[in-house]
């Protein structure tokens, strides 16, 4: 599916002394099958902006679109299905005795037969490879384990866009890895996925396309080569070597992953 | 640093008497954390992770001030040192705000004056930044870098590139401490990176891929590439 | 979330004479107005009451919306409370009748002065919350509890649970509400359903609020521990607390309002 924001503003606590706008005429679409990073520092607003792309916040002007139609006219529950929203650090909401239980939670409240239930348990424990744990109490999980549970508790709706908020905060660095791994994997030709992350070197690693925000609006946004090497001061750190060899080596490209950037390199080297 | 379980956190909680060892002996500045849990708190200050649960009052000033509370410091010197403190971490006039309206990294910040107020020789700081966005981190590594050559600092984190400047990194595993060694040796260990499940910063992986040495910045290592490849040109 | 609203009995820091006033006195003085309401026993009582009340929220310089929204929570009790008087009291001259609803003289006079006291209590109890900082109010319970720790009563630990208590009730709000997103992400729906069934729903965000709570008492301790705390003994204080002569005045202030109110 297709999920549009068309110039989405969005105001908290209007008219008091506390009001703040988070987002700023936010234009933007999620295309079918695609990783959007989406990438902006503290108050760009990408948490409100998550939160926009299910109508958990509803937008003070402008609209979501799924498909063309606008998402506020849908249920609210079959909308939330579709687009499926992880929070940031979602497993303090683990609430359920065992990670199976806590899995099946949001497929139960879809109403679906036992044996459904069962069948998308298993497979969205799957897609995070945490089958092992099905039987275990989550609370007795390492940080990284109880990440990727709380994640196959969004799985098990079979959204069609997945929306993660920062997936990898507070992680070390090798569950990091792990979970980074996965991301690229809950992407297929029906489901899209959207990276919300500061982590310039996350993103450009996964993406498809980028988004940058900034103060509530948008930046820029385009191929992750596009936006990072016009916009060096939010480039990953790939991007901003690269661009400091432009100047003796033109012909160096424009790589942004790990390894095709070590592989531009080394050719440089070994020429 | 080391693998999550691997004891940092233990370590911590020795080192002021949080928890005593089964068997051995701890001694900071020669006193037994065990024994003298007090006066070792006194001079080991330690910063936690998780910023919300390491404030206590419910306005700056007044938690700045809580360490120096317990020490039953006179008034008017309490408030000096508050004042002090809380300007040593870049935050005069947050003095009345409610700890629930600061950013992550301030209250890190909060939780590092109250610290300072007390005036320890050592500072410990648990992953402080492991819960902050990028920010927060750069805000808390800024005053920390800060705090450098004032005082004996254990800075436990996850982030190799937080630790770049340190003097000696101590790697936990397993219970055990398996190295002792400067940044520069452990960047270039990939065994031992590999075994404690450390990563690299980008950076430091392409320069060490490339066989670069020990490159922190971008601009370093595009700097290391051209002289490189100037070498190379030469010998052609 | 960003400026989420103030609730019931939080602190709104402005400068006035009400804000300066000693905690100790403030205290006082408002267990003088909630003790003597219900001395007064009669609606011209209640009014000066009322009156005084009303002339010290503008004397607070604190924006009479926000007493408003402490009443909120209790306007149904003050309305249950007059409306059952009103309805149900045979008392008096009949005022109005239809089928078996009658409404008596007595039952309007008693359900209107029933409705005033509650209101008056919370409006004082606002007073003092609104004017006086958390920490500020904790030193003042524990000073004026302290003459109790001769019989063992433990006045400082009371007074620094109340501080953490009030530290932490908007983070754990903050809390209530990011687990209540996360589970209506999943589907879960907090207005639909009859009351159990909605009681129901609330045990996915109750479990792990709890838990949570947990964890953070236990960090929290660890925190206050590796800071130097071992109890009130030998611990001094970053506020001062002085009772001057506006104070005793403001408690004589108080007093009298109160005898007025009941001789009216």
């Amino acid at each position: 599916m297709k999920l549009e924001l068309v110039d989405v503003w969005h105001v908290y606590s209007p008219g008091t002394e506390f009001e703040v706008a988070a987002l700023r005429g936010v234009s933007l679409s999620v295309e079918s099958g695609e990783i959007l990073g989406v990438v902006g520092g503290t108050g760009s607003g990408k948490s409100t902006l998550a939160q926009h792309m299910n109508l958990l916040l509803t937008p003070t002007r402008g609209r979501v679109l799924v498909d063309g139609v606008d998402a506020a006219a849908m249920r609210k529950r079959d909308l939330r299905r579709r687009v499926g929203l992880v929070f940031q650090f979602p497993e303090q909401a683990l609430f359920a005795p065992t990670v199976e239980e806590d899995v099946a939670f949001a497929p139960r409240q879809l109403g679906l037969g036992e044996d459904e239930i069962r069948r998308r348990v298993q497979n969205s424990l799957e897609a995070v490879g945490a089958s092992h744990l099905t039987g275990r109490f989550p609370h007795a999980l390492s940080g990284g384990e109880r990440r990727r549970v709380a994640i196959a508790g969004i799985l098990a709706m079979e959204p069609e866009v997945l929306v993660l908020d920062e997936p990898t905060a507070g992680l070390d660095p090798a569950a990091r890895e792990d979970l980074l791994g996965l991301v690229s994997r809950f992407r297929d030709e029906s489901r899209s996925v959207v990276l919300i992350s500061h982590d310039l070197d996350e993103v450009a690693e996964v993406a498809d396309r980028v988004c940058v925000l900034e103060k509530g609006e948008v930046r820029a946004v385009g191929t992750p080569a596009e936006v990072f090497y016009e916009n060096l001061d939010v480039a990953p750190a790939t991007v901003r070597v690269v661009s400091e060899l432009h100047g003796v080596y033109p012909d160096l490209g424009r790589p942004v992953r790990f390894g095709e950037t070590l592989q531009a390199l080394r050719g440089l080297l070994e020429a | 640093m080391g693998p999550n379980g691997g004891g940092k956190s233990t370590l911590v909680r020795l080192l002021n008497g949080l928890l005593k060892p089964d068997s051995g002996a701890v001694r900071v500045l020669g006193l037994d954390p065990a024994e003298k849990p007090f006066e070792v708190r006194r001079r080991l200050g330690v910063l936690f992770q998780d910023p919300d649960n390491n404030l206590v009052a419910p306005f700056v000033e007044d938690d700045v001030a809580f360490g120096l509370e317990n020490l039953g410091v006179r008034r008017e010197e309490m408030r000096e040192r508050v004042k002090k403190a809380i300007r040593d971490v870049g935050l005069e006039g947050f003095e009345r705000r409610e700890p629930h309206t600061l950013s992550g990294g301030e209250k890190q910040r909060v939780a590092l004056a109250g610290i300072l107020a007390v005036e320890p020789d050592v500072l410990v700081l648990d992953e402080p930044t492991a819960m902050l966005d990028a920010e927060g981190r750069r805000e808390v590594l800024d005053r920390i870098r800060k705090l450098r050559r004032t005082k004996t600092i254990l800075h436990v984190t996850h982030h190799l590139e937080e630790v770049l400047d340190a003097d000696r990194i101590l790697v936990l595993n397993g219970g055990r401490l398996v190295a002792d060694v400067s940044p520069e040796r452990l960047v270039l260990d990939a065994g031992l990176l590999r075994e404690n499940r450390l990563a690299l910063p980008p950076v430091l992986r392409i320069s060490h891929e490339l066989g670069l040495g020990f490159c922190r910045t971008p601009e370093d290592l595009a700097r290391a590439i051209l002289q490189k490849a100037a070498k190379r040109a030469e010998l052609r | 979330m960003v400026g989420a609203g103030r609730t019931f009995g939080r602190f709104y820091p402005a400068v006035s004479l009400l804000h300066e006033l000693d905690p100790r006195a403030k205290i006082l003085a408002t267990a003088i107005f909630i003790l003597g309401i219900f001395l007064v026993g009669s609606i011209p009582g209640l009014l000066e009451v009322a009156a005084a009340l009303a002339v010290l929220v503008v004397a607070s310089r604190v924006p009479p919306g926000v007493f408003l929204r402490t009443l909120r929570p209790v306007a149904i009790i003050v309305i249950l409370t007059a409306l059952f008087q009103i309805l149900f009291s045979r008392e008096g001259v009949t005022l109005f009748e239809w089928g078996i609803l009658q409404v008596h003289e007595g039952g309007l006079s008693m359900g209107f002065f029933l409705a005033l006291r509650i209101l008056l209590l919370v409006l004082a109890a606002g007073l003092l919350t609104a004017t006086t900082s958390p920490v500020a109010l904790a030193d003042g319970v524990e000073d004026l509890l302290s003459p109790l720790k001769r019989f063992r009563f433990p006045a400082h630990e009371v007074a620094m649970m109340t501080t953490i208590a009030l530290r932490f009730i908007p983070t754990l709000q903050e809390e209530a509400q990011k687990i209540m997103n996360a589970q209506a992400a999943r589907g879960a729906s907090f207005a639909e359903g009859g009351l159990i069934r909605r009681a129901q729903a609330f045990r996915p965000v109750l479990v792990p609020l709890t838990v949570g709570a947990f964890r953070r008492a236990d960090e929290l301790a660890e925190a206050m521990e590796s800071r130097g705390y071992r109890g009130g003994e030998g611990r001094t204080r970053y506020r001062e607390l002085r009772f001057q002569v506006r104070d005793a005045l403001a408690l004589a202030v108080a007093a009298l309002v109160i005898a007025l109110g009941a001789l009216l």
